[in-house]
């Protein structure tokens, strides 16, 4: 019963998103608000529809309902309650659902909140939104129905990709959908201006903040992958430049390049033509990512089944972009504005180039990423592109960002002056100069490391410089601490969210450096009793192999070892990795344990054991620096916040 | 259940089982080699970061082939000759493999220099205004905020 209801509930859902895309186009074409309504109400009965499939997918899991294929092949008896929730997204189809479902939230919100205060571009919005619901809805319909039967039922399901049972799988892939789903609304609102020709300022501002949003969520999921990827893998590393986490990587670069470049525009009316290409790009990389994810092209540790999907994510893909930029292209004329600079040194020249070189690591992302595909084409050779590749040619590129992110926001716009320029920048870069020299000292030999935190200290110091002259102000003019400090923060939103952000974007910075320039890995067998030492940054580390034991889980069998982590201050604890035997893997899943600190995690993964437990193989890592990855996505967070709040400075 | 065991405790027994070593391994050497092969089960992991029994047995291979006198160079070769490219976690800088190292740098210099063409066409334009025009609105706001009351 349950799969004929929720089959119905998509193919309605289809064709209500479809009639409600083409009523609201009537609504504005004939000018009845009739059909505006209808489309609405549309938008309204989509989401109410895709939120029933969920419940009805939700039912199935929980009641173990094996005649639908997803449920039969994402969950068994044994998974816990709380993973037979995830796995909802756990797999390629239900991963659609809940794409589509943010999709019909986010279109609701455009209803509630545009449809008095942009009447103009608002039924264009909803077209579109609509318009990508359904093909969300015709994917869950034809190439990858959740609610597939299965028939004879089996007794008992596959399980679960054990992988997947973590508390990540709740927050990672959400954030990282509600990223990609959020982009949806910008490229609505640019088709929309460009329907209508209005590319004036205030798609600009709405689209600014909606990207904000998109970006956010993004950068979140984007980190929380990095943590799943840490602690759940077993590899001791948060990114190994995988094709799918270069999917979404990208359109995070597109998207950062949009919001500076973005303006641009509110300030000087320029670069229009140039956002607009920007938001379609970003909202094409969404779909190139699930494109290349779910269609099974490239091997991935994220690897989704296959099937005919490719297909239609290529066609749709096809036909946005060609639609878009044709929009574009019809616009051109409109859109034309003459550029005017006074000086190659001035802000407007940093934002090209960080423009350029966000773009540029765009483009090595993605060549990287679809080379072994053209290889293939090309000589019949497969090729491997993996992290020695990207890393070797996108640092230079990361490095140039960093510098640029210093520049930017204390040049001046238009002309920057000899006495500007010494001004904001001499101190900053002297930091940075005496931060190398100190670091050498101490014995940090490898020269990205030392640029890297050079560059670091540089943007911190202008950022420190910037806010301490703002705060000195506010003083002179007789504000409190408090007003001069938070007041500030709040008054001033947009710059010192923007500011935030980087100063978080400077955190995860180090957090890689750091990671990358030192880790200590030793893989040793141990007998019982038997320790072995490492030497970290200030302390060594030794640890003790105390025994093994075996325990049966609900859903797979269990050895965890015992191990004593000793630091040279005598501080001792206890750490269990373990490896986790799932009857539908063939090998076994590694369950990492780790003590996290500010400056070094050390990081414990149990290899092979003897089977009497006398006996134990372990990778044993000290890696430095990554918990500033975590902590730079929480300093992101609250810039992020302060950047979206309603700007300040509007004349009221 | 068990048969997993078993062979967990027979691949165990193979590491035990040291070659005889006739060269020293430095293990320094035997990561920066595992980080360039691609493990075989994994994906995109490479042979260094891989926690996979794969990655451990051919971390291995290469700890025996280095103790066995053979050059670095020579331990990639038998991964490639057995492997295929494939295994390489960057391709090789020769023949069409030249093209992804250097199509990103080309892709970079074109974009500069289309950046120096905006900069050179929008220069010739010097802004007509000297400064930004300030409205009475907020010159009043300026002066609000700057006198001390100015909470909106």
């Amino acid at each position: 019963m349950i799969p004929e209801l929720g089959y119905a509930a998509t193919v309605v859902g289809f064709v209500l998103a479809l009639y409600g895309a083409i009523a609201a186009v009537i609504g504005v074409r004939t000018g009845q608000a009739n059909w505006l309504r209808t489309g609405e109400r549309a938008a309204i009965g989509v989401w109410l529809l895709i939120t029933a499939c969920i419940a009805l997918m939700l039912y199935a899991f929980l009641t173990f309902d094996f005649s639908v294929r997803y449920v039969a092949v994402n969950t068994n008896r044994g998974t816990p309650f709380y993973y037979r929730i995830t796995a909802l997204w756990g797999a390629l189809e239900g991963s659609i659902v809940l794409w589509a479902w943010m999709l019909s939230v986010y279109t609701l919100i455009v209803v509630v909140r545009y449809r008095r205060r942009q009447p103009e571009l608002y039924p264009w919005v909803l077209s579109v939104m609509l318009g990508i619901l359904a093909f969300f809805l015709l994917v869950m319909s034809i190439p990858a129905p959740p609610f597939e039967r299965l028939s004879p039922i089996p007794p008992d399901g596959r399980g679960l990709n054990p992988l997947l049972e973590d508390s990540g799988m709740i927050t990672h892939p959400v954030a990282l959908y509600l990223g990609f789903t959020g982009f949806s609304v910008p490229f609505a609102f640019a088709m929309a201006a460009l329907l209508v020709g209005r590319t004036g300022d205030e798609w600009i501002t709405i689209t600014r903040r909606w990207t904000i949003v998109a970006w956010y969520f993004l950068s979140l999921g984007l980190l929380i992958g990095g943590w799943w990827s840490y602690h759940v893998l077993g590899w001791g590393g948060y990114w190994a430049w995988d094709p799918v986490e270069n999917a979404a990587f990208m359109p995070w670069l597109t998207g950062t390049a949009f919001l500076h470049s973005v303006m641009i525009q509110e300030r000087r009316r320029m670069l229009k033509l140039w956002n607009l290409t920007l938001i379609i790009l970003t909202f094409g990389l969404t779909l190139f990512g699930t494109f290349l994810t779910r269609s099974g092209i490239i091997g991935s540790v994220h690897s989704f089944t296959q099937g005919s999907i490719g297909v239609f994510f290529l066609a749709f893909l096809a036909l946005a972009l060609l639609g878009a930029f044709s929009l574009l292209a019809w616009r051109t004329d409109g859109l034309r504005a003459q550029g005017e600079l006074d000086s190659a040194v001035s802000r407007e020249s940093v934002f090209l180039l960080n423009n350029l070189f966000l773009i540029a690591a765009t483009f090595t992302v993605f060549f990287g990423t679809v080379f072994p595909l053209l290889s293939e084409a090309v000589r019949g050779v497969k090729v491997s592109v993996g992290a020695p590749f990207f890393n070797l040619v996108n640092i230079p590129i990361f490095l140039a960002l960093l510098f640029l992110m210093g520049v930017g926001p204390l040049i001046a716009w238009r002309r920057a002056s000899a006495e500007n320029l010494k001004r904001n920048f001499l101190k900053p870069v002297l930091a940075g100069i005496v931060a190398a020299a100190v670091l050498r000292l101490f014995g940090v030999g490898n020269v990205l490391v030392l640029t890297a935190m050079a560059l670091v200290v540089f943007v911190a110091g202008t950022i420190a410089l910037d806010y301490g002259r703002a705060v000195r102000a506010r003083r002179r003019s007789g504000d409190g601490w408090g007003a001069a400090t938070w007041g500030l923060l709040l008054r001033q939103n947009r710059r010192y969210g923007g500011f935030i952000v980087h100063l978080g974007i400077l955190v995860v910075a180090l957090g890689v450096a750091g990671s990358q320039a030192w880790q200590i890995q030793t893989e040793v067998t141990l007998d019982k009793g038997q320790s072995v030492e490492v030497d970290g940054y200030r302390t060594r580390y030794r640890v003790r192999f105390d025994g093994l034991s075996a325990s049966e889980e609900s859903n797979h069998g269990k050895v965890t070892g015992t191990f004593t982590l000793t630091d040279g201050r005598g501080k001792e604890e206890v750490l269990s990795p373990g490896r986790k035997f799932y009857p539908q893997e063939q090998t076994p899943i590694a369950a990492v344990d780790y003590r996290l600190g500010i400056f070094e995690d050390v990081y414990l993964v149990l290899g092979d054991f003897a089977r009497d437990g006398s006996q134990a193989t372990i990778k044993l890592q000290v890696n430095r620096m990554v918990s500033w990855l975590w902590i730079g996505g929480l300093v992101l967070t609250l810039g992020a916040a302060l950047a979206i709040l309603p700007d300040h400075r509007k004349p009221a | 259940m068990i048969r997993l065991v078993l062979t967990v405790l027979a691949a165990s027994a193979l590491l035990s089982a040291e070659a005889p070593a006739a060269v020293p391994v430095d293990e320094r050497v035997v990561h920066e080699l595992a980080a360039q092969l691609r493990c075989v089960v994994c994906q995109t992991l490479s042979v260094a970061d891989s926690p996979s029994e794969t990655a451990n047995q051919m971390r291995q291979i290469i700890r025996e082939r280095l103790a066995a006198g053979e050059t670095p160079e020579q331990v990639r070769q038998y991964f490639v000759q057995r492997y295929g490219e494939w295994i390489l976690l960057a391709p090789p800088k020769e023949g069409f493999n030249l093209l992804v190292w250097v199509v990103p740098f080309v892709g970079l210099g074109a974009g500069l220099v289309l950046v120096v063409i905006v900069l050179r066409r929008w220069s010739r334009n010097p802004a007509t205004v000297s400064s930004t025009p300030v409205d009475p609105a907020m010159r009043e706001r300026i002066r609000r905020e700057m006198s001390g009351g100015g909470h909106p």
